[in-house]
């Protein structure tokens, strides 16, 4: 039998991984999966905490789904950019990409 | 009164015609001049028939300009007329060679128009007007040559002399018009008591300034610098008998004591200059003082009570004088001078003109019938009748006989003796003018009884005066045929001569008092300027706290500016070193962080995430902190 305590380590473990990726990776589609993975992380705890802490409320799936579409959009989003950072400079590797510095 | 008016009318309106045209003078002057004789004797015809004219002129607002005439003033207004025609038509030939005749002859016609307006004014301010106006035109015309030497001193000295005395006739009417109420002359005549005494004296001293009597008689003689006409028309109608027609005017108000004065100041200058003519060596200002003695023998009728002789005496005075300076402008043309020295035989060179000086001359002294045996024999029989008899007759007697002896001498002085004589121009015109004149001091004794009638006056008459009187004359004319002047004392003949200097209006009556009067005055000026000056003194005090409050004022004033100055510059140095310098510090220092904060903007992604994270934890960290807070 899973217990939460189980689900949240999973879940932990998911964004330590998923934070590790984002932050040593340079290039933008690695990036984009740390950070998927981080989220997915997120769902995890969500999904955790509504099965076991209030199972009675349906609002936790909700989120849950609302969550995903955000997911979706975001991957949507981050791979426009990246073919567009691809068209224009022929690389997506980001310790090239230095023209947003203040 | 139209035909009345024309007597003044016709020389005003010649005058202006000439001053406007400026050529044909003399003829404008003559026609203006016959005018007036015209209308002079007509009126005189209707007011013997008894007629009466009285007109007013709109003068001043509420001070109307009256005339009017009564027999008194066409009997002048004939007299005035007649004699500046012959005077006129005696120039035309005197001034024949002079430059100027414009100037000569408008003042000649405006002397005569203003001598008929004072005959002819029935009102104060008119014949104050016309008084003004002889005044002006004397002087104009005395110092006529005024650009030869000593023609001008006379002028002004006539002018200023007779002004003097003209204080009296303004201080008079003053009088008279303050008492009565009215500026009408014969109204105001009838003031009496004290008013009547002053106004009298008033009166008769400016008539005895005009008359050129003592103690102003000094004016009359220095008049002979004027041209002979001049002289003549001055001395005989117009400027001198302007004082003799004041106080015939005015004889109805004067009271006895008045009368004594105008008495004895007339039987002085008689006397006096009867002396001055005696011991004169020029023949024109012999003439000059006889008509100052001629109109004391007027003023001693009118002091005697009996103005009609004098009006009489004055009608004659006007023919005889006129004749003689017509005369001796004759003489004065054959010899260039009217001293007695240059004139010697000067007689036997112009018969005819001596003769009508003689009977002029004559006439003067009184020898019958010529026309001044009657005036002075009244004259005389007035002075017996008088109350002061023993004053004025035996002044009245000397006169006399002071008259025979100066006209005798210029007589003698005139027919012996040899000189060169110059041919006379215009003597044609002269000696016309000189027989009218002489003709009338011949004859008008027959015109005294119906002049008395007209008047309404009897000329006293005496049996002893008469006689007392042709005595006297007749010793005059020995003692002045028989002997030179020379045998008077010299001392006593200078000063005679001279016009008694001593006695001289400008000189001893008017001069030393002016100058005492000017002396007090200035004393009393002194005095007010030490006052003034104390005022000012306290004043200057006063203003001097006033000014030493002011600076403690200014200095208060001053010391608040000076706060408040410093308050602003304090508040200045606040607001730009405090909070001036807090804004900018904070400026700063935002704009160093910003900087500082700008380096973090790598642009770098993983640099991006590293801090978000890094935030995410801070965050976490502050949660987990603030929870075990809360819980704990």
């Amino acid at each position: 039998m899973i217990t939460l305590t189980v689900a949240l380590l999973i879940g932990a473990a998911l964004f330590g991984i998923g934070l590790y990726g984002a932050l040593s990776q340079t290039n933008l589609v690695m990036i984009m999966m740390g950070i998927e993975l981080m989220l997915g992380a997120a769902l995890v705890n969500l999904v955790a905490f509504w099965r076991f802490l209030h199972p009675d409320v349906y609002a936790g799936q909700m989120f849950f789904l609302i969550v995903m579409t955000v997911m979706a959009l975001e991957m949507a989003v981050g791979f426009g950019v990246a073919t567009a950072r691809f068209r224009a400079a022929g690389s997506v590797e980001m310790e090239e990409a230095a023209e947003l510095q203040g | 009164m139209m035909v009345a008016a024309l007597a003044i009318l016709g020389p005003l309106v010649a005058a202006a015609l000439i001053l406007v045209i400026r050529r044909g003078a003399a003829a404008l002057a003559l026609g203006g001049a016959a005018v007036g004789v015209g209308a002079a004797l007509v009126t005189l015809a209707r007011v013997a028939a008894g007629g009466r004219y009285a007109a007013t002129l709109p003068g001043l607002p509420g001070l109307p300009l009256r005339l009017a005439v009564d027999p008194l003033a066409a009997v002048l207004a004939a007299t005035v007329a007649v004699v500046s025609l012959l005077v006129l038509v005696y120039a035309v030939g005197y001034m024949a060679r002079e430059a100027d005749q414009v100037r000569f002859y408008a003042g000649m016609a405006g002397f005569s128009a203003a001598m008929q307006g004072l005959v002819l004014a029935d009102d104060w301010l008119l014949l104050l007007a016309c008084w003004e106006l002889i005044a002006l035109a004397s002087y104009l015309l005395i110092g006529f040559w005024f650009d030869r030497p000593g023609a001008r001193e006379p002028a002004t000295r006539a002018f200023l002399t007779t002004r003097a005395a003209d204080y009296g006739l303004y201080l008079g009417i003053f009088a008279l018009v303050a008492a009565t109420g009215t500026t009408a002359i014969g109204p105001s005549l009838g003031a009496r008591g004290g008013v009547a005494t002053v106004a009298g004296l008033l009166l008769t001293l400016a008539a005895l300034g005009k008359a050129g009597q003592v103690p102003f008689h000094g004016w009359l003689q220095d008049a002979m610098a004027g041209p002979t006409p001049v002289s003549a028309l001055l001395h005989s109608a117009t400027l001198v008998a302007a004082g003799a027609i004041l106080l015939l005017r005015v004889a109805p108000l004067l009271p006895g004591t008045v009368l004594l004065v105008i008495g004895l100041a007339g039987g002085l200058t008689v006397l006096l200059t009867g002396l001055t003519a005696l011991a004169q060596g020029d023949l024109k200002r012999l003439l000059a003082a006889s008509t100052s003695s001629q109109l004391g023998f007027m003023l001693l009728a009118v002091g005697a009570g009996s103005p009609g002789a004098a009006i009489a005496h004055l009608v004659a005075h006007a023919a005889m004088k006129g004749a003689l300076f017509l005369g001796a402008g004759v003489f004065q043309h054959a010899r260039g001078s009217t001293v007695f020295a240059a004139l010697a035989g000067v007689g036997r060179a112009h018969r005819r003109v001596y003769a009508g000086f003689a009977l002029a001359g004559l006439a003067l002294v009184g020898v019958p019938p010529l026309a001044g045996f009657w005036s002075k024999d009244a004259i005389l029989a007035a002075t017996f009748a008088s109350p002061h008899r023993a004053a004025l007759a035996p002044l009245a007697i000397l006169g006399t006989a002071l008259t025979g002896a100066y006209v005798a001498r210029a007589l003698r002085l005139l027919w012996h003796g040899t000189g060169r004589d110059e041919p006379v121009v215009g003597l044609a015109p002269m000696g016309a003018a000189l027989a009218g004149l002489a003709a009338l001091a011949a004859t008008l004794g027959a015109a005294f009884r119906p002049l008395q009638d007209l008047l309404g006056v009897t000329l006293p008459e005496g049996t002893v005066a008469p006689v007392v009187g042709l005595v006297a004359a007749a010793a005059g004319l020995a003692l002045g045929w028989g002997v030179p002047a020379g045998r008077f004392p010299a001392p006593a003949r200078a000063w005679a001569a001279a016009g008694f200097r001593l006695g001289d209006g400008l000189g001893g009556l008017a001069v030393t008092p002016t100058l005492a009067l000017a002396l007090a005055l200035d004393g009393l000026d002194r005095r007010l300027d030490g006052a003034v000056r104390g005022v000012g003194r306290g004043a200057l005090a006063a203003a001097a706290a006033a000014r030493a409050v002011d600076t403690g004022a200014y200095a208060a004033i001053g010391g608040v500016g000076w706060a408040s100055l410093a308050l602003a510059r304090a508040t200045r140095r606040t607001d730009e070193r405090g909070i001036d310098r807090l804004i900018a510090a904070l400026v700063r220092a935002t704009r160093d962080l910003g900087a500082r904060v700008r380096r973090l903007q790598t642009g770098l992604v993983h640099r991006q995430l590293a801090l978000a994270a890094g935030g995410a934890l801070l965050l976490l960290a502050f949660l987990v902190v603030g929870g075990l807070l809360a819980g704990g």
